[in-house]
C-alpha cells in the first residue's frame, strides 16, 4: 500500500489504533520486572502519533477551536471583521457575477457560437438595421454559408380593445423560437410551419408580461387580445428564461410575415428603402465569421445589380455572438470598463484586508505574554505563526461566506433596480464560490500570515518579563503597520476621487440635457407608415395635426422630427473624418431648435425648399473642421455631399449620457413623414399635453396615437447612471469610513500603550496641544504618504477615465477640492478624536491606578 | 529514546528490523532479544520501542497482527515485509560502511 494511503487509513481508524497501542504498551509494562524502565506512556503515545505524521492536524484543530472561542468571546470584533471582509470580497464577487452573467458570456442561445448579427456596411459608415426584402434575398442566395436567418423588428403597439395602452412588441420571423432553442411555458410558440402569412394571426406573450399584466392567468392561452385594435389569439406564453439578443425581451412576439394583418397598407415587407429589421443568422457548420463576410459580398453585389437601393461597395458585416454582437471597439470598451471596475473592487479588498490585518495585529500584541510562555516551553516560531494563522481562519471563513451573501443580495438588488430581464440568472455559481475561496485565501495572507509572521519575529520570551510592553510598542511601530495604514488611506483617497468623477458624469448628463429643454416638452407618436399613410398623405396629415396642436392655448410651439429627444432611435455613423465620434443624424423641421430650446450659434434654421443642406452641432464642427466657422462649407469634409447652413449648440438629445457623440440635423424629406414624431412645448406644464395631443391626432380612425411627457423618458434614461453613481459613491464613502476606522484603531491602540508615559508627561505639566502632536505624529506620516500616493494615482486614473471608452467627467477644481476637503476632514477627525478621548479622561488617573 | 541509551539516531529501527527478520515477535520479546543479543550492553528505555515500531508500520516495513503467545496471552506480533527486508539490507550496508570508516580513522596513527 502506498505510504500516504497507509497514513490516511491510520487517520481514519485512529481510535482503534491508539487503543491497540495502549493495550500493547500496558501488556509490555506488566511483563517487566521493573516497569519504571518502560518510560512515560503519554510521551511515548505522543511520539507514536508523530510517527504517523498527523500531529499537526491535532494542533490545527486545537488552534481552530481556540480561534472560534476567541471570536465568540468578542462578538463585536467578530461582526465588524466579518462585515469588513464581506464588503471587501463581496464587491469583487458581485462584479464577477454581473460580468459573467451579463457582459462577457454570449446570450444563452442554442449553438451560441454559430450566431452572428449582420450590420449593413459601406465604406465610411455602418447601420445596424437592414431592409426586410434584403434579408429575404440573403436568405435565398447565401451560397450555403448560413444555416438560418432570424429577424426582429421592435416597435411600440397599442394594447387593448380601445387601444388604451401601449406595449413593446417584436415582429419576429416565425422560426425565432425554434432557432434560438426555446419553447413555451404554456401553449405554443411561433412556428414556421403554422404561422405563415395567411394563417390566423397569433401572439406569443412574454413570461414577464404574462405574470405582471395578465396576472399569470393559465387560461390566457387561446383568448383573444387586441393589438392596434386588431383581434389576435394568444398562442402561448414564452418560457421565463427566454433570452433576448440585445438584453431586451419584448412584451409580445408577433410573426413578421403577418404584419400586414395589423397594418394592411404597410410596405415594410416590400420596401427596399426602409432600413427596418435587425438581422441575425446562424452560420452553417464549419463556416467562420470571416468566410461568411466574404461569401456574402457576392450576395450583396447580386442584390446591388438587381436593386438601386443597394450600392455596389456595400457588404454585410457579421458580429459574432461570442463577442455579444459587439464591434471590436465596443467590446474593448466593455473590457476596459470591466478591468477598471475590477481594479477598483480589488482596491476595496486591499483596503478592507489591510484594515483587518491591522486590527488582528493589535489584538495579537495583547497576547505577547501568552505567546512568550509558549515559546519558553519549546514552541518554535513556525508553530507560533501557524497558531496565529489558523486562529484567523474562522474569521476569513465567515468573511468569505458573508461575501457570497453580499454578492447574491447586491446582484439581485442591482438587477431589480436596473430592471434587468428575468432570464439573467444571478444565483451563485461554482465559479463565484471558487473566487470567494481564492480571495479568502488571499485575505488570509494579509489578515493572518503577515501579522503572525511579524508577531513571531519579536523577542517574545522577553515579553514574559515586562508584561509585553516592549514587544507591543515595537509591534505598534512596525513598518508593516504603517504600510497598512498608508494603503488604506491611498485606496480610499483614489476611490473617493473616482466616485466624484462618476457623480460629475451624471451631473453632466443632466447638464447636457440643459442643452435642450425637456422639462416642458411632450412627444406625440403615430407611425403613419403602418396605416398606409405615406409621403404627401403623411405630410398633410402631420401638418394638419401640427396646426391643430398649435391652436391649443396650452401649446407654445411644436416641431416634427424623425427621432425625438431621449427616446428616439437613430442610425449612428462614424465618418471617416471623425473616427472616434459617433454622429447621430436627425431630420427636423425648422421649428425644432426653437421648440427644444437649442440655440443656433451661427447661421440659420432650415427653410422651405432647402435641399442638400445640413446643420451641424458645435462638437461635430470642431472635430471635423477644427472651427465653428463652417457656414457654407461642404459636408462631410471628405465626401462633400451637402452644405452647412448652421451650427447648433451641443445637445445630446438622443444619448444624453454619452460623451463620444455629436449631432447632425437634416431637413425633413417627404419620405420621412411616414415615421416621424412630434415634439411639443407647453406654455405651462408638459403633463397637461398628452391628452391634448392624442385628441388632435385622431382625425383618421385607423390611426392610434400615443403621447407622453418627455421627463418620463429622461427619468428612465437616467436610472442606470444614477444607480451606478450612487453605488460608486456608496463604495467611496464606505471605504473612507473603513480607512478612518483603521486610523482610529491604530491611534487608540498607540495611546493605550503609552498611557503611562502620557500620564507622566501630564503630571510634569505638558500641554494638551504638545501631547496631541506627539500622539498623532506616529500615524501622521503613513497617512500623509497614503494621501500623496492616492492623489498621485488619481491623476493617471482620472486621465484614463476621462478618455475613451469611459468618458467620465474630469473632476473640475471645485469638485476635486470638495472631495479632498471631505477626505481631509474625515481623516483628521479619525486621527484626533481617539487622542482627545484619552486626554479628556486625564491620564494621570491611569498612572495612579497602575 | 535510543539516544538516551547511547544509540546513534535511527539505529533502533535497524535493530528491530534485524531482530524480527528471523521470526515474528511481539514488543516485549523484541526488547528482550535486543538486550540478550547485545549482552545487556544496549539497555534501551523499553517503551521507546513503540514509537520506533509505529514508524516501521507507517513505512510499511513491518506488519502487525494480534496473536496468542506461548503463555496464552493476546500479544501483537510484528512481521517483517519484503520492503522491510530491502530496507534492512540497505541500512545494514550503510551502517557497516560508516562503522568501517570510523574504525579506519580511529585506528590510524
Amino acid at each position: 500500500m502506498n505510504t500516504w494511503l497507509r497514513r490516511v487509513w491510520y487517520l481514519l481508524n485512529r481510535p482503534r489504533h491508539e487503543r491497540d497501542l495502549i493495550r500493547e504498551m500496558n501488556e509490555h509494562r506488566e511483563s517487566m520486572h521493573d516497569p519504571s524502565r518502560f518510560g512515560d506512556t503519554h510521551r511515548l503515545l505522543e511520539q507514536s502519533r508523530d510517527a504517523w505524521g498527523w500531529n499537526w492536524l491535532d494542533d490545527a484543530v486545537q488552534d481552530l477551536s481556540v480561534g472560534i472561542r476567541t471570536l465568540m468571546k468578542s462578538p463585536s470584533f467578530a461582526i465588524l471583521a466579518t462585515l469588513i471582509l464581506s464588503f471587501g470580497i463581496g464587491l469583487n464577487l458581485t462584479l464577477f457575477q454581473m460580468i459573467g452573467v451579463g457582459l462577457l458570456q454570449p446570450p444563452a442561445l442554442k449553438d451560441a457560437d454559430s450566431w452572428v448579427r449582420f450590420l449593413r456596411a459601406a465604406p465610411g459608415s455602418t447601420t445596424s438595421t437592414v431592409p426586410y426584402p434584403l434579408t429575404q434575398f440573403v436568405k435565398e442566395n447565401n451560397h450555403g454559408v448560413l444555416a438560418s436567418v432570424v429577424l426582429e423588428y421592435q416597435s411600440a403597439v397599442a394594447w387593448g380593445r380601445n387601444a388604451e395602452d401601449h406595449i413593446n412588441a417584436s415582429f419576429v420571423s416565425s422560426n425565432w423560437f425554434d432557432e434560438i432553442g426555446y419553447g413555451a411555458a404554456h401553449g405554443r410558440v411561433l412556428s414556421e410551419t403554422i404561422d405563415g402569412p395567411a394563417a390566423a394571426p397569433v401572439v406569443v406573450i412574454s413570461y414577464t408580461f404574462w405574470r405582471n399584466r395578465l396576472g399569470a392567468d393559465p387560461n390566457a392561452v387561446g383568448t383573444t387580445v387586441y393589438i392596434d385594435r386588431k383581434p389576435v389569439t394568444v398562442a402561448g406564453i414564452a418560457s421565463a428564461d427566454l433570452p433576448g439578443f440585445d438584453f431586451n425581451v419584448p412584451d409580445a412576439f408577433l410573426a413578421i410575415v403577418q404584419r400586414e394583418y395589423f397594418y394592411p397598407q404597410s410596405t415594410l415587407l416590400r420596401s427596399w428603402d426602409d432600413e427596418a429589421v435587425d438581422m441575425y443568422a446562424r452560420l452553417a457548420p464549419g463556416v467562420s465569421v470571416a468566410a461568411a463576410r466574404e461569401a456574402l459580398r457576392t450576395t450583396m453585389q447580386a442584390a446591388a445589380a438587381d436593386r438601386s437601393q443597394i450600392k455596389k461597395d456595400e457588404w454585410l458585416e457579421p458580429l459574432s455572438a461570442r463577442s455579444n454582437f459587439m464591434r471590436d471597439w465596443e467590446r474593448q470598451g466593455v473590457l476596459a470598463v470591466v478591468s477598471l471596475m475590477g481594479a477598483l473592487t480589488t482596491l476595496v479588498l486591499i483596503v478592507a484586508a489591510a484594515n483587518l490585518g491591522n486590527l488582528v495585529m493589535s489584538r495579537a500584541t495583547g497576547r505577547v505574554r501568552e505567546l512568550g510562555v509558549r515559546m519558553a516551553l519549546g514552541a518554535r516560531r513556525t508553530r507560533i505563526v501557524r497558531q496565529l494563522v489558523i486562529e484567523s481562519v474562522p474569521l476569513v471563513l465567515m468573511g468569505a461566506l458573508g461575501s457570497l451573501g453580499f454578492a447574491w443580495t447586491a446582484a439581485t438588488l442591482i438587477a431589480a433596480l436596473g430592471g434587468f430581464p428575468p432570464y439573467l440568472d444571478f444565483t451563485i455559481k461554482w465559479g463565484t464560490v471558487m473566487l470567494a475561496v481564492a480571495l479568502g485565501l488571499l485575505s488570509l495572507v494579509v489578515v493572518g500570515v503577515l501579522p503572525a509572521w511579524k508577531v513571531a519575529q519579536q523577542q517574545l520570551i522577553e515579553a514574559i518579563k515586562d508584561g509585553g510592553q516592549h514587544v507591543s510598542r515595537a509591534l505598534d511601530r512596525t513598518l508593516m503597520r504603517r504600510v497598512m495604514v498608508a494603503a488604506q488611506v491611498a485606496g480610499s483617497c483614489l476611490l473617493l476621487i473616482v466616485a466624484g468623477m462618476m457623480i460629475r458624469t451624471v451631473q453632466r448628463a443632466i447638464a447636457s440635457s440643459e442643452g435642450f429643454d425637456y422639462q416642458r416638452a411632450a412627444v406625440l407618436s403615430m407611425p403613419l407608415g403602418r396605416y398606409g399613410l405615406k409621403t404627401e398623405a403623411a405630410r398633410n396629415y402631420w401638418y394638419e395635426v401640427k396646426a391643430r396642436v398649435l391652436a391649443h392655448p396650452e401649446v407654445e410651439s411644436a416641431a416634427i422630427v424623425t427621432a425625438p429627444p431621449l427616446g428616439g432611435r437613430v442610425n449612428e455613423t462614424n465618418f471617416r473624418d471623425t473616427p472616434g465620434l459617433r454622429t447621430l443624424t436627425q431630420s427636423v423641421d425648422p421649428e425644432y431648435f426653437d421648440t427644444m430650446k437649442i440655440p443656433l450659434m451661427s447661421g440659420r434654421t432650415f427653410a422651405p425648399g432647402d435641399e442638400r443642406t445640413v446643420i451641424v452641432s458645435r462638437r461635430l464642427a470642431m472635430e471635423m473642421y477644427g472651427s465653428i466657422d463652417v457656414l457654407g462649407r461642404a459636408f462631410p469634409k471628405s465626401g462633400a455631399d451637402d452644405t452647412i447652413i448652421g451650427v447648433a449648440a451641443d445637445a445630446h438629445t438622443i444619448r444624453p449620457d454619452a460623451n463620444d457623440v455629436a449631432e447632425l440635423y437634416r431637413p425633413l424629406e417627404v419620405a420621412d413623414f411616414s415615421y416621424v414624431e412630434m415634439v411639443v412645448r407647453a406654455r405651462n406644464e408638459a403633463d397637461r399635453l398628452p391628452p391634448i395631443l392624442r385628441e388632435a391626432a385622431m382625425s383618421d380612425p385607423r390611426v392610434i396615437p400615443s403621447a407622453h411627457a418627455m421627463h418620463e423618458d429622461f427619468d428612465r434614461r437616467m436610472q442606470g447612471p444614477r444607480i451606478a453613481s450612487a453605488i460608486a459613491s456608496g463604495i467611496g464613502v464606505l471605504t473612507l469610513a473603513l480607512a478612518c476606522l483603521g486610523i482610529i484603531g491604530v491611534v487608540s491602540y498607540g495611546v493605550a500603550l503609552r498611557t503611562k508615559e502620557i500620564g507622566i508627561r501630564v503630571a510634569l505639566g505638558a500641554r494638551q496641544p504638545a501631547l496631541l502632536r506627539s500622539i498623532v505624529r506616529q500615524v501622521l506620516r503613513p497617512v500623509a504618504a497614503g494621501a500623496i500616493i492616492g492623489l498621485a494615482l488619481a491623476i493617471p486614473t482620472g486621465l484614463a477615465l476621462a478618455s475613451e471608452p469611459f468618458y467620465l467627467e474630469n473632476a473640475d477644481p471645485v469638485a476635486f477640492g470638495v472631495a479632498l476637503t471631505v477626505f481631509g476632514a474625515a481623516i483628521a477627525a479619525a486621527l484626533i478624536w481617539p487622542a482627545m478621548q484619552v486626554l479628556k479622561r486625564n491620564p494621570v488617573d491611569a498612572l495612579r491606578h497602575s | 529514546m535510543p539516544r538516551a541509551a547511547g544509540l546513534p539516531p535511527g539505529t533502533l529501527s535497524l535493530l528491530i528490523l534485524r531482530v524480527v527478520r528471523q521470526e515474528p515477535m511481539h514488543g516485549y520479546a523484541i526488547a528482550q532479544k535486543i538486550r540478550t543479543l547485545s549482552s545487556d550492553q544496549l539497555s534501551v528505555e523499553e517503551g521507546s520501542l513503540y514509537p520506533a515500531l509505529q514508524k516501521l508500520l507507517a513505512n510499511g516495513w513491518v506488519k502487525a497482527e494480534w496473536t496468542t503467545s506461548e503463555t496464552g496471552r493476546q500479544v501483537r506480533s510484528y512481521r517483517i515485509t519484503a520492503r522491510g527486508l530491502k530496507q534492512l539490507e540497505s541500512e545494514q550496508d550503510d551502517y557497516q560502511r560508516m562503522a568501517d570508516a570510523i574504525a579506519a580513522i580511529l585506528q590510524s596513527t
